[in-house]
């Protein structure tokens, strides 16, 4: 084989790659909504599209990025994970975004969450606490979305000037529901916040706002616990 | 030149103590330091790999016994230096670029696995080549087998107690520099002079290697996922004191962005104060509070934890674990008149007290508070007749769940002696009050509530429901327990503070299912039918359920433990494989461990019988004599720390006291041993003693130590070093004189026995704390008189072949 021949073969491979890989990463990517999200219960058709279309494996780190639609968190650095698909499709449908929504995402992470509501809502408003993940995340979903508005800040204070939200998103479990947040959401809102460490038995906790202002919460838990049965 | 034969004995049996004690002064600071990065049950996980170079040193001794003690001369001394110097750079290699491990991402990536063999590797190196010297030496003086075996305890006890001091002096990564410094200088006195020099330039080197180590000590690199990591990646965070303590490494971390109100109230509209927080071996421990004289109201107000206010006044308040100090800010803002703090981390509260004693207001200098650096067990035992009006317990479990880490952790507060104990001491109408984080699948929440009700059953309350009352938070779930029943208005308060702070009751003695999820909304219901069932007695219930929720009681002292064996099947099925180990991963932890060790023990025990397959001499019999005796020996010890661990009130001490006093009491009884007369009888009838009083011990021994608890120091030190030290000396004549006696019978088998010695020890530890989950401490005791049964009878069985064998020789 000469060098001449050589040199075309690897421009092919050059070109046919990515189009394989991109494929490929789109047949998992329906595989995980079929067999992850949907075999679950999530039922809501604009959260299923929205995962459907937003390359996962773009927002992991490169050394996970084979393990990108696995039905599982993956370690993104600095202690913090991206979520499970399954939960963060529970979380997406549990807060019910639409076309008009304005949102509030506090943990920014690897900025796949923000990613989906982008796909669904008007604008979406996303705070990181850790310097170096808000400005890989703003780099990723800057390019990708320009309803996306990413700010390097502590998510305590929330986003004030942009305040209220229709939906607050809060990734990143706290031991505390930050005051300020609660301030922040519109009557008739909805909170959805992770209670535990995404290596855990993670559950999900949803708050809403009532029209009269009042609080309620309501615990969601995505694996239902069943207790055993009588061995007789 | 070489050292004359008596005076090149002693500076061996000089070498061999020194070695001895840097050895177990490595693997004490490797425990420690593993338990800085990742967490504890890995530490022993490790660990327990890194000392089967025990069983390893004897296989190769096995294989190769007449050629490594032909060179013995220079290889003992080699090891030693070899050993000291890997001691040196073990655990800074372990921490460095690809051979970084956190055993958090091993479940996520598999790439974790061949690091963590790497990781093995490394710790395992300096175990071979120390403990291969110490076999050498004793299969090369088996005649003399009770000096150099009480030169090897005496050596490890000195060790353990020195390192104990140095770890609460020195930072932790600057301890196996020193411990290898230690066997670096052994392996200098033991050398023939013939290659002094070659010794001392590896001396030199240890020296500067270890001066480098020691003067920059350095940030030990933790994981990513501990809690110390994840606030140094907060804004402006900084760790503003640092401190090493006998209980571990104290960091205090400053950032603005550093808060503290655990489940607070969504009724709640103020500013959530920023607090420093404390990490102790880089978990968090508590923040710093602020305390300011005649405060009124307090964060924790807005939290369940102020429910047994909401009920009660207490003007006299015992606190249990009270930690940092938090809790104690909480309660002097409702003004109470005396508060009795018990805070077992001396080096917190000497912090307090100096470093952060503006900071906090003087919160720890407080006329009306008294502060015991003890256990509460011991403390409560040493002030008979003495009445609170409230007794507070440190809230439970973690947010969001702890993974079990804490299962094997032995827990003498959460027993159900402690509970009566407690009650003993409540006032008329005194509470005691218990919060704990919600966790599902439900455990502590259920297990803490089966521990109050089996508690008022204990002591006659036929209606548990009129002393019990609960308030569940979005996050959290606080119980109080009253001696006398609950009062009209005391309910009434209690149904006006959930509906102010947006909680909801959850046990009241005229509980109205309609009112349990007012504010927050349960997915799964069925909580409250557990709830209920627990209210009702419904033992049924509880053995049906899919975890342990029994009461802990001190025999079995694990409150956190709430896994059960068989039940991991179902588990898997409904939680996923994946996810199970996150429920409950430290007890899962130690059966990996026990499996493990066991797999590679028998590697051990079955390569050299591949060696011995034509000895016509009886290998069963040293099989059992040496690994009963591992087992019996290690479980004994373990016991013993557990028992003492409540008896001098403080994990740390008991350690040392029982670790230093075994080893020592034993070496005495080897160097005893070589001096008994040769009769075979002797020590099948010490084999008996021993089982005889650890038999006693099984039944008596808690008795003992609860009937002397409250004595004064030297009284309890003196009854400790009694209760430790006897067996001990007897123990400690068993290995000597079974080594003396197979080296007159069949030479071949003493590597053997060395290797399987130590293979059992090992496994043994893991082994131990399976047995005290499962059945208790008595359980393992009795197993522990097995052994030394089965040991004994061994000399009784082999008592033929020893008559064939000595006919003219004196044997023992």
């Amino acid at each position: 084989m000469n060098r001449k021949t050589i040199f075309s073969l690897l421009l092919l491979l050059l070109f046919i790659c990515p189009e394989v890989l991109a494929n490929s990463f789109e047949r998992e990517r329906n595989a995980m909504v079929r067999s992850q999200i949907r075999a679950r219960g999530i039922r809501d058709q604009a959260t299923l599209e929205a995962m459907r279309a937003v390359p996962r494996h773009l927002y992991v780190p490169a050394a996970q990025i084979r393990f990108a639609y696995q039905d599982r968190p993956l370690p993104i650095g600095y202690g913090q994970t991206i979520s499970q698909p399954y939960i963060v499709a529970y979380m997406t449908e549990i807060i019910r975004p639409r076309p008009d929504h304005k949102i509030l995402e506090i943990g920014t992470g690897s900025g796949y969450q923000a990613a989906i509501l982008a796909e669904i809502a008007d604008q979406v408003y996303t705070i990181e606490i850790i310097g170096a993940l808000g400005k890989q995340a703003r780099r990723k979903l800057e390019a990708q979305y320009d309803n996306v508005h990413v700010k390097i800040a502590d998510g305590y204070y929330g986003w004030e000037e942009q305040a209220p939200f229709d939906a607050i998103v809060v990734t990143a479990a706290a031991e505390y529901i930050p005051p300020p947040l609660v301030e922040q959401l519109k009557p008739g809102g909805r909170m959805i916040i992770p209670v535990g460490s995404p290596f855990q038995m993670q559950h999900l906790m949803l708050v809403e706002k009532k029209e009269d202002g009042g609080i309620t919460t309501r615990s969601l838990m995505p694996v239902r616990f069943v207790p055993f049965e009588r061995a007789d | 030149m070489s050292f004359p034969p008596e005076r090149a004995g002693k500076r061996l049996i000089i070498s061999l103590a020194l070695h001895s004690a840097a050895i177990i002064a490595f693997q004490l600071a490797l425990m420690q330091l593993i338990s800085i990065v990742q967490w504890h049950h890995f530490a022993y996980m490790i660990i327990s790999i890194a000392m089967l170079g025990f069983g390893a040193s004897g296989t190769l001794l096995a294989l190769a016994r007449e050629r490594l003690l032909a060179i013995s001369h220079w290889l003992v001394p080699l090891l030693m230096t070899v050993s000291g110097l890997c001691m040196m750079i073990a655990f800074p290699i372990t921490r460095a670029g690809v051979f970084q491990f956190d055993v958090y991402l091993l479940f996520v990536e598999s790439s974790q696995f061949p690091v963590l063999a790497a990781n093995y590797l490394i710790f395992f190196v300096p175990f071979f080549a120390g403990a291969l010297a110490i076999g050498i030496l004793f299969i090369k003086h088996t005649r003399e087998i009770g000096t150099y075996y009480f030169s090897n305890l005496l050596g490890s006890g000195i060790g353990g107690l020195l390192v104990l001091f140095v770890l609460g002096k020195v930072y932790p990564q600057s301890v196996p520099p020193l411990a290898g410094l230690l066997s670096v200088a052994a392996g200098l006195l033991c050398i023939n002079r013939k290659y002094f020099s070659l010794h001392l330039v590896a001396g030199i080197l240890a020296i500067f290697t270890a001066i480098f180590i020691i003067r920059e000590p350095g940030q030990v690199p933790i994981s990513q996922y501990k809690g110390l990591a994840q606030a140094m990646n907060l804004p402006e965070a900084e760790i503003i004191h640092r401190k090493p303590d006998i209980h571990g490494l104290v960091e205090v971390v400053s950032s603005p962005a550093l808060r503290f109100a655990p489940a607070l109230s969504l009724s709640f509209t103020g500013d959530v104060p920023v607090k420093k927080n404390i990490f102790v071996n880089g978990d968090f421990y508590g923040v710093i509070p602020r305390y300011s004289c005649g405060q009124q109201n307090h964060i924790l107000d807005y939290t369940t934890q102020a429910l047994p206010w909401a009920i009660k006044k207490g003007s006299k308040v015992l606190m249990i674990n009270a930690g940092e100090g938090a809790p104690l800010a909480h309660a002097f803002s409702h003004q109470p008149s005396h508060v009795d703090a018990i805070i077992p981390n001396a080096g917190v509260v000497k912090m307090m007290k100096t470093v952060f004693s503006e900071e906090s207001g003087g919160l720890f200098l407080h006329d009306r508070l008294h502060i015991h650096t003890k256990e509460a067990r011991n403390f409560l035992a040493s002030v008979s007749g003495k009445q609170y009006d409230l007794i507070l317990l440190p809230q439970q479990d973690a947010f969001g769940g702890n993974a079990g880490i804490n299962a094997l952790q032995e827990n003498y507060t959460m027993t159900l002696e402690s509970f009566s104990l407690m009650w003993e001491h409540l006032s008329d109408d005194g509470l005691i009050a218990v919060s704990t984080w919600i966790d599902y699948p439900a455990r502590t929440s259920l297990k803490l509530l089966s521990t109050l009700v089996q508690t008022l059953s204990e002591k006659g309350v036929s209606k548990p429901g009129q002393h019990i009352a609960a308030v569940r938070s979005w996050g959290t779930i606080t119980y109080v327990l009253k001696k006398s029943p609950l009062t009209r208005g005391e309910i009434k308060n209690i149904r006006a503070f959930s509906a102010r702070l947006y909680f909801d009751p959850l046990l009241l003695p005229d509980i109205q299912d309609e009112e349990r999820q007012r504010f927050n909304a349960a997915e799964d219901e069925d909580f409250f039918s557990y709830v209920d069932n627990i209210m009702a007695g419904e033992e049924g219930f509880m053995e049906e359920y899919g975890f342990m929720i029994h009461p802990a009681r001190d025999n079995k002292p694990y409150f956190s433990q709430f896994l059960k064996l068989k039940n991991i099947p179902r588990m898997v099925e409904i939680f996923g494989s994946g996810q199970v180990p996150f429920l409950e991963l430290g007890y899962l932890i130690v059966l990996v461990t026990l499996a493990q060790s066991t797999i590679l023990a028998l590697v051990f025990i079955i390569l050299p019988l591949l060696r011995l397959r034509k000895s016509q001499k009886s290998k069963g019999g040293t099989l059992m004599y040496f690994g009963a005796l591992g087992i019996g020996y290690m479980f004994v010890e373990i016991i013993l720390i557990q028992r003492f661990v409540l008896y001098f009130g403080h994990p740390a001490y008991a350690i040392s006291a029982v670790i230093s006093t075994m080893l020592v009491a034993s070496g005495l009884g080897s160097l005893t041993s070589g001096k008994l007369p040769a009769i075979p009888r002797l020590p099948a009838l010490i084999g008996i003693i021993i089982a005889i009083m650890l038999l006693a011990y099984t039944f008596l021994l808690t008795p003992v130590l609860q009937g002397t608890i409250a004595g004064s120091l030297p009284v309890k030190i003196i009854i400790s070093l009694l209760l430790i030290g006897i067996p001990s000396y007897f123990k400690g004549m068993m290995f000597p004189l079974g080594i003396r006696y197979i080296s007159e019978y069949d030479i071949s088998q003493t590597p053997w026995a060395w290797g399987i010695n130590g293979s059992f020890s090992v496994i043994s530890t893991s082994l131990a704390m399976v047995i005290a989950v499962e059945s208790g401490f008595m359980t393992v005791m009795a197993i522990a008189v097995s052994c030394y049964l089965i040991a004994s009878s061994m000399f009784v069985f082999h008592r033929k072949i020893f008559r064939q064998n000595t006919k003219t020789r004196s044997i023992l």
